[in-house]
């Protein structure tokens, strides 16, 4: 049965696949930084939703959803509507063209996220590992 | 007229005399501004006999409708002419303050022709025009000049242009350089300025610019806050135009040791990332620009200890760092200072030096050609040695100072060069983004990576509003349309004249070219003048001898590589370049526009020119 996004059970999930993910380990062995998923508003979906992860060293030591921006303060925010981040989990848009072409928008430290790209870019294919459902 | 001078300074600088020359505005429907414009201005004069370093060559620096309005990244103007580096089309665009101080003294652009008998530098304010002596400052460097020649016309606004030692001396790939170390850096527009006796241009302007929307501001002020947000523009104004260099060299696309490896283990020592963490004391902007990405570094200890100057941009970095194996960023900025204030070109002067060493590692040269220097790999004494060996012209300088192709040519290694029509390859490989292979093999001036960035639609940046998308980076197949239309979309940039870096939306730039002028460019009509203007500099290389046998790649790009991100990929280009002439409509034997393709475009004359007495397309 698919795991609704954006939900707390489906960054529960993520937070299971990055720390069951030996790639995603060894590349992020070095990070250190949490963050927040920012879906926005659009639609019938009238609120946003903030899902928090925080990430170590290769592993997520916290994931859960929050009611705002400063039940967590993340180091890093990536923003988009559900719409966008469907396409992103469901591998259909690449997460690099999504931040290029203004889709999602990074807020943070963008020398330390350029510095780990591949780190980035393996944590949005983990996100391709869950069983996602989209309902609209 | 609104968005426009309408008129062009002329000096004769063979006679002394100034002009003006007004424009029909037609041209700018047709063409523009810019680059474009230029192309058309000069298509009679560019001619397959003329001598780029003779009085005969025109050259004219040009800016766009947008130039010194605030809008986003516009404060450039460019510098075209007939290349004495490749002998082909001529243009090299620039930012800081010069293109707008041109706007605002009533122009759009500058006309030389001729060639003073004596070292002169132009003094324009407004109106006035004067040609002063320019004897004391021959010989000086490219900042000092610029302050002398301030403090000689009393004015500290004044904006200067200027050569150094390296145009003087003809080299051929030497400089412009104005402000902060802006710099007009390719195709050797400072060698034809030295070749005038032209030391320098200050201009000081006083006129307001009109814009024929009374809402432009409002239009150009939003467009500047979307683009300060963007987040590319964030990236630039924290780490420069080298913020993607971690990320090249983990995708392949950074060259490294002269294009013959891929992936720099060193490149967290020379990173953007690591100047900005290490090094940058500050940022610098051109004209009203909202990104920023400029760098002011400090030396604070070492061999290269210094105040204040000016930090490395992307391909200075790769250049003299992964290209020539040096880790140590402090040494990159000092040589990439030395190429400024020398006024080369530091792409072509590192590119050139990679063929110098790897023909050292080769056996092709020995200690014996080199004025006695051992050319190993990340010594970057020996570079220092070889870039004032270049600019003296001096024994193996001499060679250095004729560019990669020449020098490759002198020792018979000419497969060697990595270089397209005698302009060496910026620091984009085109195996970790093919379709930079095919931007390489078909620029109208050498291979270039300012006539279409393709690389960034290649990890990403797609423009779907005009049809280009990303496609998996290591194929060939079905990438020309793509290709062509950012083609396009770049010679817009070049004719607004508008930065590279800037991530601007096509149909902003069009709605504030609308505004700034009053046309009513539908986006059809505006892409078609990318293509026009693009067809236009083919068709002047056609004349100069260009034909379809040289949209080519050289032998490194061709050859797989066996290690990094890029490995394995093969570029298929004559399947690139079939789809291609297909898309542009050229003539695939003889690599011309057809004439149908001109006439489409509305260059009817042109087609005249090149398909006379001749039955074919």
């Amino acid at each position: 049965m698919s795991i609704p996004f954006p939900s707390d059970a489906w960054i529960k999930a993520l937070q299971d696949v990055l720390n069951s993910d030996d790639e995603y380990g060894k590349i992020a062995s070095n990070w250190e930084g949490d963050l927040t998923f920012v879906v926005k508003a659009e639609g019938a979906r009238a609120k946003p939703i903030y899902m928090y992860m925080d990430l170590w060293h290769g592993k997520c030591r916290d994931a859960r959803q929050v009611a705002d921006l400063n039940e967590k303060k993340a180091a890093f925010l990536l923003a988009a509507p559900f719409s966008v981040f469907q396409k992103i989990v469901q591998g259909k848009l690449d997460p690099m063209q999504a931040m290029m072409t203004r889709q999602l928008k990074v807020t943070g430290n963008m020398v330390y996220m350029m510095r780990n790209v591949p780190t980035v870019l393996r944590f949005v294919k983990c996100t391709s590992k869950i069983d996602s459902g989209f309902a609209e | 007229m609104s968005g426009y001078g309408g008129q062009i300074l002329t000096i004769n600088l063979t006679t002394g005399t100034t002009g003006v020359r007004t424009l029909d505005p037609q041209l700018f429907r047709d063409f523009v501004g810019g680059a474009s414009l230029a192309a058309k201005l000069l298509y009679e004069s560019l001619t397959p006999d003329l001598d780029p370093l003779s009085p005969d060559n025109p050259l004219l620096f040009l800016t766009g409708p947008l130039t010194g309005s605030s809008g986003p990244a516009v404060g450039r103007y460019v510098v075209c002419a007939k290349s004495p580096a490749t002998h082909i089309w001529a243009e090299s665009n620039c930012g800081g303050f010069f293109g707008p101080e041109i706007r605002f003294a009533g122009y759009d652009g500058i006309l030389f022709t001729g060639r003073a008998s004596s070292p002169v530098y132009v003094w324009i304010k407004n109106d006035k025009v004067e040609l002063r002596d320019a004897s004391h400052l021959w010989g000086g460097d490219t900042y000092e000049t610029q302050t002398r020649i301030k403090n000689e016309v009393n004015d500290s606004l004044a904006r200067v242009a200027c050569i150094g030692v390296a145009g003087e001396r003809l080299i051929s790939y030497a400089l412009i350089l104005n402000d902060h170390g802006r710099v007009a850096g390719r195709t050797g527009m400072g060698a034809v300025m030295g070749s005038k006796n032209l030391k320098a241009v200050a201009v000081r302007g006083g006129n307001p610019l009109s814009f024929a929307d009374p809402a432009f501001n409002q239009k150009r002020s939003r467009a500047n806050i979307e683009l300060r947000n963007d987040n590319v523009s964030q990236v630039l104004r924290e780490m420069g135009s080298s913020g993607g260099s971690d990320y090249f060299n983990y995708l392949g696309e950074m060259p490294a040791r002269y294009f013959s490896r891929s992936g720099f283990e060193s490149i967290d020592k020379v990173s953007g990332a690591t100047m900005s963490e290490t090094i940058l004391s500050g940022v610098s902007t051109c004209h009203a620009c909202v990104i920023a990405c400029g760098r002011k570094v400090i030396l604070p200890d070492g061999d290269y200890q210094r105040g204040e100057s000016k930090g490395p941009e992307y391909e200075t970095i790769v250049g003299f760092g992964p290209n020539l194996e040096i880790s140590d960023l402090a040494a990159i900025t000092h040589l990439g200072q030395l190429c400024d204030s020398l006024g080369v070109d530091s792409i072509s002067m590192s590119n050139t030096i990679g063929l110098a060493f790897m023909m050292y590692q080769e056996g092709v040269i020995t200690t014996k050609d080199t004025n006695g220097l051992e050319l190993r790999w990340g010594d970057a004494r020996a570079i220092e040695k070889l870039i004032h060996l270049a600019v003296k012209r001096e024994g193996f300088g001499e060679l250095l100072a004729r560019g990669s192709k020449a020098l490759a040519k002198h020792f018979g290694v000419e497969k060697m060069a990595v270089q397209v029509n005698g302009l060496e390859v910026a620091y984009h490989d085109p195996r970790g983004a093919t379709g930079m292979g095919l931007v390489y093999a078909t620029s109208p001036r050498g291979a270039c990576h300012n006539q279409s960035d393709y690389f960034m639609v290649e990890i990403g940046n797609s423009m779907s509003e005009i049809g280009v998308e990303m496609m998996d980076r290591a194929a060939s197949e079905g990438k020309a349309l793509s290709v062509s239309r950012h083609q396009w979309w770049r010679t817009l940039n070049n004719s607004l004249v508008m930065c590279v870096f800037a991530n601007v939306p096509f149909n902003t730039a069009r709605e504030l070219l609308n505004a700034a002028t009053g046309f009513d460019y539908s986006a059809e009509e505006f892409l078609r003048c990318g293509e026009r203007s693009w067809a236009l500099k083919r068709a002047i290389n056609n004349r100069l001898g260009i034909t379809a046998k040289n949209d080519t790649l050289p032998r490194a790009l061709l050859t797989p590589l066996s290690e990094g991100g890029a490995a394995g990929v093969v570029i298929n280009l004559p399947m690139m370049l079939k789809e291609y002439y297909d898309v542009q409509g050229w003539d695939a034997a003889t690599g011309k526009p057809t004439r149908s393709t001109l006439e489409r475009l509305d260059l009817k004359n042109v087609a005249d020119d090149l398909w006379i007495n001749t039955l074919s397309s």
